[in-house]
């Protein structure tokens, strides 16, 4: 039952990747994408419900999968290469060629290929990974499928290009899902490259111009992360002699000369992660069509990174490194956060809050105590659901009104009330208590109160991105509101996924006591005690049940008031006396007697938080904390 | 059990208690500006007031906001006196100050729409100082928890005198008092006429006003835990720091937002940091 199971995990996806590139017709093509998303969705919670495994595959037909994917490595890096001549990018070339030439020695004549290592190896951290990939990636790629089609309507294009898109899409989960499931360090390195592939393809999607130029920044820092990786990956497996991540894992803590190269490994996934100094390839990422960003900043790609970083975290914990590690997370994410302030493009405040958020993650991995793992697990779960659903309320809100500029979102309600509800629930659930993403900072703040640097951080960190959240929530209000909007039309498929991630993202969070003891205490340790809902240490409480309660009747109650006052006399907007006496109209009456309309934008406090004032510095100080972080590995 | 009874009489005490206060603040400020005042009970006539007025609304999603805003703030008084987890209540009453801000915005009022902005840039100011407060009092104490604050032998103030005064910044900004009260001054007629809650009127403002009451308890209640052993002192503590509002409320006039982010987050995280070092190096 378990390896037909793991084959649906990470080996189906591949053959519906296939399947959508060669049966070129749509309807088999959204057929094929829905019932693998069924299928991975049914296959990761029953994966789930198995609990923790280990497993060695062995081989087909004589040829150990081993030596499988150490061939398919080597094909994809040449792959690579070749792109690199094609882009004609010196830094690319450079660093494919780093990997394979020390791959290769490494393979060659280093490792002991007689020595069983055991390919799969699956945690609750991996099996919550798979889970969140499967589950709101699917989601992700079905909503993909009418999103697509207006895309290509709208771009005019003669031959569609979605099998290669659905191909890229379908495949990604099953590389991330191989990722996360990996034990093999060599199998984890293949499926880092085939994400770091998939998300160079998929961002160059368009072949515009830019697309292309941001598609090749991705592939460079993520090829630099792929570096960095061999070099951990040699360097670890020199001082442990396995390529076990277990055995790596359990060496520890330790410190001397073990810890370097688990900073490379955590360098990689810092890179991955988009965390500061490489951000710039996933805020260029959002030149890609929408499902991809979504794709890219919820479940899959980023949360590779963040991944390996919390995989390791055992390994690294009590040693400088693991400070460095929280420092840098801490400052990725009050930078970004601040950043975020200043930005109008809807997109790119998600993708700044999503780097954000995980340096939060990471700074967490960093503070290494059961309550901090604890914090980051729980802030991967509930930011995949909220980061997904956000970023496809954009998408949606873009085919609606056709900029994705939030100030455009002005009264938004009045043309798109659904997604406008929806998206105010997406940002409701990011910011507020009693959402998971909201437990998860809580915890992160608790656990990080020690330390003072880092929790300077986080508060202001919390405070900022409090800023564009609300503000965002706020306008899409923004209009003289009296009768009933008119509903709006969605397509099915598009509805049935913004529903089911607002869903998650509001029901989930109720149940997160459940998901902590079920899932996260069996593994990184007790660290709350859960009474009818409330997680409760010496240390803090939270009140996830009656908070829960008492809030949802308050929404309750509040929205039958509200519908009272329907019966209310209506006001025109002040406007200091001098309104157009005309009914409806938004206008004052301005110089020469004329009517001027009334406009009000917010406020990006640009001299503050500028992206082009504080970027350099950013870049800067970020760069000295990961020269610190691995000069003290040293 | 008694915790729910805590949170009950949170919920109906705080109120009273805050429009008390809000009453003795314009006695006190009227005498010291030679005037005679309104009487103590003025507060509550207002709202009373204002709960006769005609409901007027110009956006039916201001009316769900300020009802958000009162149950927010009231559950997050009400955690407070059941001693539950400060970062916890702080939370909950962000959600008060979250949709308070989505009301503002709901109307297209310039008026509004700026003064909600500006809103937005006080919480930016105050809240990162407030959640240093709370840390620090966990590094005092040793834990985010009320009931186990409350257990500690010294009275706080002793150990984190500066972060009492970076308290003070937060409560004047929550309090919007002078020098920063440029998003809802006190005065109607002011620059920005009432800013933030310039569209909203009768009922639904009385509704808000309730609200900023259980504000005022939920940070004087905060400032209390710094002298918790012993009651006189804590009285003490409190009238002393709310005199000293007025004080700065009358003698200072209102500053731009800029100067506010600039001059509170450097001098408090400065000050936070003073203090944090004592800690550590104690």
């Amino acid at each position: 039952m378990l390896p037909m199971m793991l084959v649906l995990a990470i080996l189906l996806p591949l053959v519906a990747a296939v399947g959508c590139y060669f049966l070129r017709v749509s309807a088999i093509r959204s057929l094929i994408v829905l019932c693998t998303g069924v299928v991975l969705a049914a296959v990761s919670l029953a994966l789930l419900g198995q609990g923790t495994f280990t497993y060695s595959p062995g081989t087909i037909v004589g040829i150990s999968w081993d030596s499988l994917i150490t061939l398919a490595d080597f094909a994809l890096l040449f792959v690579m290469l070749y792109y690199a001549f094609k882009l004609k990018n010196q830094m690319i070339k450079i660093f494919v060629i780093l990997q394979i030439i020390p791959l290769a020695v490494f393979e060659m004549f280093f490792v002991d290929h007689a020595v069983e290592t055991p390919a799969i190896f699956a945690d609750s951290l991996s099996l919550i990974m798979v889970a969140v990939i499967s589950v709101i990636g699917s989601l992700i790629c079905f909503f993909a499928i009418p999103y697509m089609k207006e895309h290509e309507e709208h771009l005019h294009l003669v031959k569609s290009r979605q099998p290669q898109f659905f191909f890229f899409l379908v495949l990604f989960l099953g590389a991330m899902n191989g990722l996360v499931l990996s034990n093999n360090i060599l199998w984890l390195y293949f499926f880092f490259e085939v994400t770091t592939f998939c998300s160079f393809m998929l961002i160059g999607h368009d072949q515009t111009q830019i697309a292309v130029k941001n598609a090749t920044r991705a592939l460079m820092l993520n090829a630099l992360g792929g570096v960095a990786f061999v070099f951990g990956m040699i360097w670890a497996y020199a001082e442990t002699g396995s390529l076990d991540l277990q055995v790596i894992i359990q060496a520890g803590p330790m410190g001397g000369l073990m810890l370097a190269p688990l900073g490379l490994l955590c360098l990689a996934g810092f890179t991955k992660a988009a965390q500061v100094p490489f951000q710039s390839w996933l805020l260029g990422a959002m030149v890609a069509p929408t499902p991809v960003s979504a794709l890219l900043h919820s479940s899959t790609m980023v949360k590779a990174g963040v991944y390996i970083v919390l995989r390791l975290a055992p390994a690294y914990a009590g040693t400088f490194l693991s400070q460095g590690i929280a420092l840098c997370g801490a400052f990725t994410f009050l930078a970004c956060a601040a950043i975020a302030i200043s930005q109008s493009n809807g997109k790119k405040i998600l993708a700044y809050s999503t780097i954000s958020n995980l340096g939060l993650i990471i700074c967490c991995a960093g503070l290494n105590t059961s309550w901090a793992i604890t914090a980051a697990i729980i802030l991967i779960i509930f930011h995949a659901a909220s980061k997904a659903l956000l970023f496809l309320c954009v998408g949606t809100i873009e085919h609606g009104i056709g900029s994705r500029d939030i100030e455009d979102m002005h009264g938004l309600y009045l043309k798109m009330p659904r997604t406008a509800v929806i998206t105010i629930v997406g940002v409701m659930t990011m910011l507020l208590p009693p959402f998971g993403v909201l437990l998860g900072k809580w915890m992160a703040i608790e656990s990080a109160s020690g330390d003072m640097f880092v929790i300077t951080m986080l508060a202001l960190g919390s405070a900022l991105s409090l800023v564009f959240w609300a503000r965002w929530a706020g306008i899409l209000l923004t209009a003289p509101l009296r009768d009933k909007v008119p509903a709006e039309s969605q397509s099915a498929l598009t509805r049935l996924t913004l529903t089911a991630l607002a869903g998650i993202a509001v029901v989930l969070s109720f149940f997160s006591p459940v998901i902590y003891t079920k899932l996260i205490e069996p593994m990184v340790g007790k660290s709350f005690e859960i009474t009818a809902g409330v997680f409760t240490s010496p240390m803090g409480v939270f009140a996830v049940y009656p908070i829960f309660i008492i809030l949802a009747a308050a929404f309750i109650y509040s929205w039958i008031e509200t519908k009272k006052s329907a019966s209310d006399k209506t006001s025109q907007t002040y406007m200091c006396g001098a309104n157009v006496p005309e009914a409806g109209v938004q206008s004052f009456i301005g110089p020469m007697n004329g009517p001027v309309e009334l406009k009000a934008s917010n406020y990006y406090m640009k001299e503050f938080f500028g992206e082009e004032k504080l970027t350099l510095w950013v870049n800067f100080v970020a760069l000295a904390l990961i020269v610190l972080m691995l000069g003290g590995a040293l | 059990m008694k915790t729910i009874i805590l949170i009950i009489l949170g919920i109906v005490i705080a109120p009273v208690l805050g429009g008390l206060i809000a009453g003795l603040d314009r006695r006190v400020t009227a005498r010291l500006q030679s005037r005679f005042g309104p009487p103590l009970l003025q507060p509550f006539y207002d709202v009373a007031k204002l709960f006769g007025k005609d409901k007027v609304v110009s956006n039916f999603w201001q009316v769900f906001c300020s009802w958000v805003y009162l149950i927010a703030a009231a559950l997050s008084v009400g955690l407070l006196f059941a001693g539950s987890d400060l970062l916890l209540i702080f939370f909950v009453q962000a959600i008060g100050a979250v949709f308070l801000v989505m009301g503002g915005l709901s109307t297209p009022s310039p008026y509004s729409q700026v003064g909600s902005q500006r809103e937005l840039i006080q919480v930016l100011t105050y809240e990162p100082l407030l959640i240093l407060v709370f840390a620090s009092i966990f590094m005092v104490t040793g834990s985010f928890r009320i009931d186990e604050i409350l257990a500690y032998e010294q009275p706080l103030l002793i150990q984190l005198p500066l972060m009492f005064v970076v308290l003070g910044y937060a409560l004047t900004i929550k309090l919007r008092k002078s020098p920063f009260d440029f998003s809802t001054s006190h005065h109607g007629h002011q620059e920005l006429v009432k800013g933030m809650l310039t569209e909203f009127s009768g009922p639904y403002l009385g509704i808000i006003e309730i609200g900023h009451w259980y504000e005022t308890i939920f940070i004087l209640g905060i400032c209390a835990l710094f002298w918790h052993t012993s009651l006189v002192g804590c009285v003490l503590l409190i009238a002393s720091t709310y005199f000293a509002e007025l004080i700065i409320d009358n003698t200072m006039a209102r500053m731009t937002w800029r100067w506010m982010l600039k001059y509170v987050w450097s001098i408090g995280l400065a000050m936070s940091f003073v203090n944090l070092i004592w800690l550590y190096a104690g």
